[in-house]
């Protein structure tokens, strides 16, 4: 299993390859691998998604994934 | 002498035309007029949950193939789940209201498949209407009957076309599928057969009739069951049929990346599992009409236990996924689930040496059945073993996590490293299997009984009896009894269910 956290300024829903799959800033298991994350609707965040392939993470050394508010910029 | 022949010919063209008239063809699987995600026999519609559901408290079960044995072996499971109370969220739960998912091949498919169609009432009927019953004789018997040749005679009708007829007369009350989706209730069933050709499961869900645009809404139970079941050389493969290309499919997102990683080797698992979903939904431009048609435009499905004599594969699957219909995965990171119990059922008998006795060298069928079944055996061995170390990877690593803070906090507050951890997942990972039984003798006469649809009364209720004790003395069922204070009432006195 691969460890993932989804780093976002606020908690909402995350989508792994379209489905809903935890929230951000949590600890999150996913299948090693390429997925495909996003924030789901409420456009309001950029990237639109990340394509991320997934290998060599563990519990304690989670890969990071970011997303920022659109506003931010 | 002439009109002899003539007569002679005339009789021999009359017979073959009317036997050739009458010559039957496999029941088609209805086409599915227009694809929508997540509709049909899922996950999704029998988890439309109640309010009373308790999600936190995730259980699935298997059960493996070995005939009758397998199925009483299962039921007497059944039958102690039933049986089983718990303390859950404030309430008194019985532990089979809690079963979500039951995952079966061959044998132990009729069990799973009776319990989806008929829910309670299994337990009055399923014991006089397929366990106690010499099936295999009525088989048997439904096959020498002269009425059946020119069924039999027909190149797309098998052995096992008869078997389902007899299967959806006698067991099933001809129910199909749309019976367990206007039921709309768990446990979520999963029969799973073999698709011949590439050796893969093929598990009786929409998620995978939707690959070959078919409605599963409209197929028999007992034709499921019988494709389950359908145990090489006994009994013929089943012909379904494919119309991928006719009903607007799309497939996943996770596939096309998948298909992507095969090179890369990220997870050559999850690759072969997306190869086999684009392999059922290809199509190929038809010669003269330029129409989309498919490249298999049959699949011939045979016993479960081909690819995996357990039924334990899907669940592995969906505990090591998020790309699955039913991701235990995606149910832990979306977080209501607290505990999960996997029970295990396996009837799996143990290696014969009688032919070690005899210098004679072993005959054709002796060998054939053997080269079928002991890889099955390993194979089998294979998964218990992934079951285990999926569930072992997962409980190191969120041990690992309160391990690293613990430490870390020891050291003074300026070195705590406060590393956020997975949601908590207890895991009862539950084996029922033969291997368990402490008397060798006992073990020997259970592992000795023959796979076949024909057991003795005594042998029926020994086995149901075995399930149940089994299951009570697993140490990990133990354990989930004294986390959530069960209880289990003697058999036949069964609390009434919610």
């Amino acid at each position: 299993m691969e460890y993932v956290i989804v780093e976002f300024p606020t908690d909402r829903l995350v989508y792994i390859d379209g489905e809903k799959d935890g929230t951000t800033n949590t600890l999150l298991k996913v299948d090693a691998g390429t997925h495909d994350f996003d924030l789901g609707p409420v456009e309001n965040y950029r990237p639109g998604s990340r394509k991320v392939t997934l290998s060599g993470t563990s519990s304690i050394d989670p890969r990071i994934i970011t997303f920022y508010r659109k506003d931010d910029e | 002498m002439k009109r002899a022949a003539l007569a002679a010919q005339v009789l021999l063209g009359g017979c073959a035309s009317v036997l050739l008239g009458a010559c039957a063809s496999f029941p088609p699987n209805p086409p599915l007029a227009q694809y929508v995600p997540k509709s049909g026999y899922g996950f999704e519609l029998v988890a439309a949950a109640p309010e009373d559901r308790r999600d936190e408290l995730m259980v699935v079960v298997s059960f493996s193939g070995g005939g009758t044995r397998a199925a009483a072996l299962a039921y007497g499971v059944l039958e102690a789940l039933r049986d089983t109370t718990l303390q859950w969220q404030g309430g008194t739960v019985r532990l089979l209201d809690e079963v979500d998912v039951i995952s079966s091949v061959s044998g132990g498919s009729f069990t799973a498949a009776y319990y989806a169609l008929r829910g309670e009432a299994a337990f009055t009927e399923f014991p006089e209407r397929f366990l106690y019953r010499d099936v295999q004789g009525a088989l048997i018997g439904e096959m020498l009957s002269p009425a059946s040749w020119p069924k039999l005679a027909g190149a797309s009708y098998g052995r096992s076309d008869l078997a389902a007829e007899f299967y959806h007369r006698e067991l099933f009350g001809q129910a199909t599928y749309a019976a367990l989706i206007a039921a709309k209730r768990r446990p979520f069933v999963i029969l799973n057969a073999t698709d011949m050709s590439t050796g893969t499961p093929f598990a009786f869900i929409q998620d995978q009739f939707d690959l070959m645009c078919s409605d599963l809404a409209g197929v028999p139970l007992a034709r499921a069951v019988a494709a389950s079941s359908a145990f090489p050389g006994a009994l013929t493969p089943l012909t379904f049929q494919n119309y991928a290309g006719r009903c607007g499919y799309v497939q996943p997102p996770w596939v096309r990346n998948a298909a992507n990683d095969h090179a890369s080797r990220e997870n050559p698992r999850r690759s072969a599992r997306a190869e086999n979903r684009l392999s059922l939904a290809a199509t190929v431009a038809d010669a003269q009409t330029g129409a989309a048609v498919p490249v298999r435009p049959y699949l011939h499905l045979t016993d479960g236990g081909v690819a995996d004599n357990l039924g334990l594969r899907e669940p592995i699957n969906a505990l090591t996924s998020n790309n699955h219909p039913w991701s235990l995965v995606r149910m832990m990171n979306n977080g209501p689930m607290k505990k999960l119990v996997i029970v295990a059922v396996n009837a799996a008998t143990g290696a014969s040496l009688a032919r070690d006795q005899s210098a004679e060298v072993p005959g054709l069928f002796d060998t054939v059945f053997t080269a079928a079944d002991v890889p099955l055996s390993n194979y089998s061995f294979d998964t218990v073993e992934l079951l285990g170390k999926a569930v072992d990877d997962q409980v190191r690593d969120a041990r690992l996590v309160d391990t690293c803070n613990r430490r870390s906090a020891e050291k003074g507050a300026q070195c705590a490293l406060n590393l956020p951890s997975a949601r908590r997942i207890d895991f009862y990972p539950v084996q029922v299997a033969f291997e368990y039984i402490a008397s060798p003798e006992e073990r020997d006469w259970f592992r000795k009984l023959e796979t076949n649809f024909a057991l003795k009364r005594g042998e029926v209720d020994r086995l149901t009896a075995m399930g149940r004790r089994l299951l009570l003395e697993d140490p990990h069922f133990q354990r989930l009894m004294k986390d959530l204070g069960g209880t289990i009432s003697a058999p036949g006195i069964a609390p009434a269910p919610r």
